[in-house]
């Protein structure tokens, strides 16, 4: 049953070897060393040689931004392959943490970034410390926040607290109110969020999620009410609907006549006619 | 005259989908009042919509396909066989929007033909996530958030699957590719489960995607690398390990919805890697593991990428690839050298001879600890790979070399023959 069709010629490439050696150079324009490293990340660690260039790349301040960041990028890429990474993992580790102190702010960011996805307790650390103390900061504080989110824990929760009560910055605050949607104790507080006509809306629909998941039954409850509260937003009535419409008691939802009036509603006068089809969507699951 | 249509060869209403690879399917006389026994010629054609699904039938297991075949089919009930399948280039966009239609003539010969029977169908393929219509993500987005189901669904299996303890059984050897096509139609089959439209779409990581990358799809990364969703989004309560939201920024400066991922492979590069499938399989550093790494955030690394709904549409374009790929140069016959990458030297897990973790439960080194999830998930349609996959399963995806190894899926842009 197969057909061979003919195939296209086998692209001429260049040995993984002369990629690393023309990535590793100096010599070279950064624009075609970037490009020498994306085409060999699995090369990287077929012999220490080449592991050692590409490290030594990454620790060089004097090295084009692109050029390192390019070379982290490819270190990246070869960790997939845990196996064949295993014997570079220690050098590799080393050098992040290393650089996570660049001058750079990329270099720093992406490093940190590699070391949180790994739960890796010196950026964690560090991370914290620049939470308490902005003169150590190594990243802004939201990144900060995103970057403990991978691993969350007491101390960040407190962390993220903190930056709740006096916040740097509005998008500060937001990462830190997504940290402490893992925290089981925020419930009141994403209640009281979300109820807040006055809050950011983008609070109010974070707040949403992370009471769906600290307590599902205050959320759903909450929801109703604002569908049925004919002054609230609509984008915030939208999120609630959603809620219903995923995770809602789909029986109690049928009989809920109240409710399913309002959407009634909803679906009339809704300005957007996304909201329109959403209403739309809802309705024609519960209405029989 | 009544008759009954098996699609699938199966009367259940969940194994009504079809692909590019033909479907077995029966007909029979469930009344024949009106009919002349003992053999009653029936019409059988597809009526569809301007735009959506078509199907083509043939009588057996080869020659061409027909937008109508007749068939002989005996009054007293005996079935007979017929095959059907999506005409390449027409897929369905929603379910049922295809009716199969049986016609006879009943009484004196020269009368008209009169409908005896229907069955709705819908030609359900892997679509390029650019290319779908509203209703098709809506429908798609809906099912992931529900499999989630906030971090406590039966997606967080799938999460556990693919973690760096877990990396040897699929990652940096040949069988990378046929565990990928494993885990794909094990999550694409849960998704089915919920809602049977659904199929999994691609990310052309090698093309822009500006409708990808919305607020009502899969997201708009603000500049702290956090993603945006809409209100009316199921995915804005994604929540992985306790913690809200997806973590996805474009490195760079890079743009996705208008420029493709800098740096990775195109699909005619990849194409060309080499016509053995040594060769071929490089792809997993590049195009694969840069389209992983062009972002920051979660699917950057092999422990968190799963957390990241993107990672399987990343996935399915690789696996995608592999199959153009097959296609091109007639690769799906575990049997040939060219097809496979048989070193001696493989790690286990990696040889067409082996079982696949975690589907065969096999736990303790050199298989990891645990095996989460359990056997690979059941199709209505089709039989294939089974509950516990050998790594050889996954070449013949289509039932080329055999009919019995079709695994129920296509992609919109790779033909059957």
């Amino acid at each position: 049953m197969t057909t061979k069709k003919s195939a296209p010629k086998t692209t001429k490439r260049r040995s993984a070897r002369t990629s690393i050696s023309i990535a590793t150079s100096q010599r070279k324009v950064p624009k075609e060393r970037v490009a020498a490293f994306a085409e060999a990340p699995l090369a990287v660690c077929e012999t220490d040689a080449n592991l050692q260039a590409v490290l030594k790349v990454v620790r060089n301040k004097e090295e084009p931004v692109e050029v390192r960041l390019a070379a982290i990028d490819t270190l990246a890429t070869a960790a997939f392959s845990v196996v064949a990474f295993e014997s570079c993992r220690h050098d590799y580790i080393a050098t992040l943490r290393e650089v996570a102190k660049d001058p750079n702010a990329e270099i720093r960011e992406s490093a940190l970034g590699l070391l949180a996805g790994e739960k890796d307790g010196f950026a964690q650390e560090k991370l914290l410390e620049g939470l308490k103390d902005p003169e150590k900061a190594l990243v802004p504080p939201e990144k900060a926040l995103q970057l403990l989110s991978y691993d969350v824990h007491a101390e960040s929760y407190e962390a993220a607290r903190n930056v709740v009560e006096n916040p740097p910055s509005e998008v500060a605050r937001q990462e830190a109110l997504r940290l402490l949607a893992a925290d089981a104790n925020s419930g009141p507080l994403f209640e009281k969020l979300l109820r807040d006509k006055d809050e950011y809306r983008a609070v109010r629909q974070l707040s949403a999620s992370a009471l769906q998941a600290i307590n599902p039954d205050k959320l759903q409850k909450h929801a109703r009410e604002m569908l049925l509260d004919s002054s609230e937003y609509e984008d915030i009535q939208a999120t609630s609907l959603t809620a219903l419409n995923q995770f809602g008691d789909d029986e109690a939802v049928a009989k809920d006549k109240l409710l399913l009036k309002s959407i009634r509603r909803m679906r009339g006068k809704a300005a957007s006619a996304k909201y329109k089809r959403n209403a739309k969507q809802f309705l024609s699951k519960y209405e029989s | 005259m009544k008759v009954e249509f098996q699609i699938n060869n199966s009367t259940s209403p969940n194994a009504r989908f079809l692909g590019w690879a033909p479907s077995p399917c029966r007909i029979r006389v469930t009344d024949p009042s009106g009919a002349v026994p003992p053999i009653a010629d029936i019409a059988i054609s597809c009526v569809s919509t301007a735009t959506g699904g078509v199907v083509v039938f043939r009588k057996g297991t080869t020659g061409s396909f027909a937008s109508t075949i007749t068939l002989k089919v005996p009054t007293n009930g005996t079935s007979v066989p017929f095959f059907t399948a999506g005409r390449f280039g027409r897929p369905s966009l929603s379910n049922p929007d295809v009716r199969i239609e049986a016609r006879a003539k009943l009484g004196l010969a020269g009368g008209p033909l009169i409908l005896v029977g229907s069955v709705k169908v819908m030609v359900r393929v892997r679509k390029n996530a650019e290319s779908l219509t509203a209703g098709e993500r809506d429908r798609f987005v809906a099912a992931f958030a529900q499999l989630n189901n906030q971090g406590a669904g039966r997606f967080a299996d799938f999460r556990n699957m693919h973690t760096t303890v877990s990396s040897p059984q699929a990652h940096g050897a040949p069988g990378f590719l046929p565990w990928h096509r494993a885990y794909l139609l094990d999550l694409e089959r849960e998704l089915q489960a919920i809602n049977p439209s659904v199929a999994l779409p691609y990310w052309r990581f090698d093309q822009p995607a500006p409708k990808l990358f919305t607020v009502d799809f899969f997201g708009v990364s603000n500049p702290n690398g956090t993603v945006q969703l809409s209100n009316t989004n199921p995915l804005q309560f994604w929540v992985t390990d306790g913690v809200q939201g997806i973590n996805r920024g474009p490195r760079n400066n890079w743009v996705p919805t208008t420029q493709p991922g800098p740096t990775v492979i195109t699909e005619a590069q990849t194409l060309a890697l080499g016509t053995q499938y040594p060769a071929f399989s490089g792809l997993e550093g590049n195009p694969h593991g840069t389209a992983h790494t062009r972002w920051d955030g979660f699917i950057r690394q092999i422990g968190t990428a799963a957390k990241d709904p993107l990672f399987f549409l990343l996935h399915c374009n690789v696996d995608r690839l592999w199959a153009k790929w097959q296609r091109l140069n007639g690769r799906f016959d575990p049997a040939s050298a060219a097809s496979y990458d048989s070193n001696p030297g493989n790690p286990i897990g990696h040889n067409l001879i082996d079982t696949m973790w975690p589907w065969n439960g096999i736990t303790g080194a050199p298989r990891p600890p645990t095996a989460p999830g359990g056997a690979l998930a059941s199709s209505p349609c089709v039989s294939a790979p089974g509950p516990q996959p050998l790594v050889s399963s996954s070449l013949d995806y289509q039932g080329s070399i055999n009919a019995t190894s079709r695994q129920g899926f296509d992609y919109d842009d790779v033909r059957f023959a």
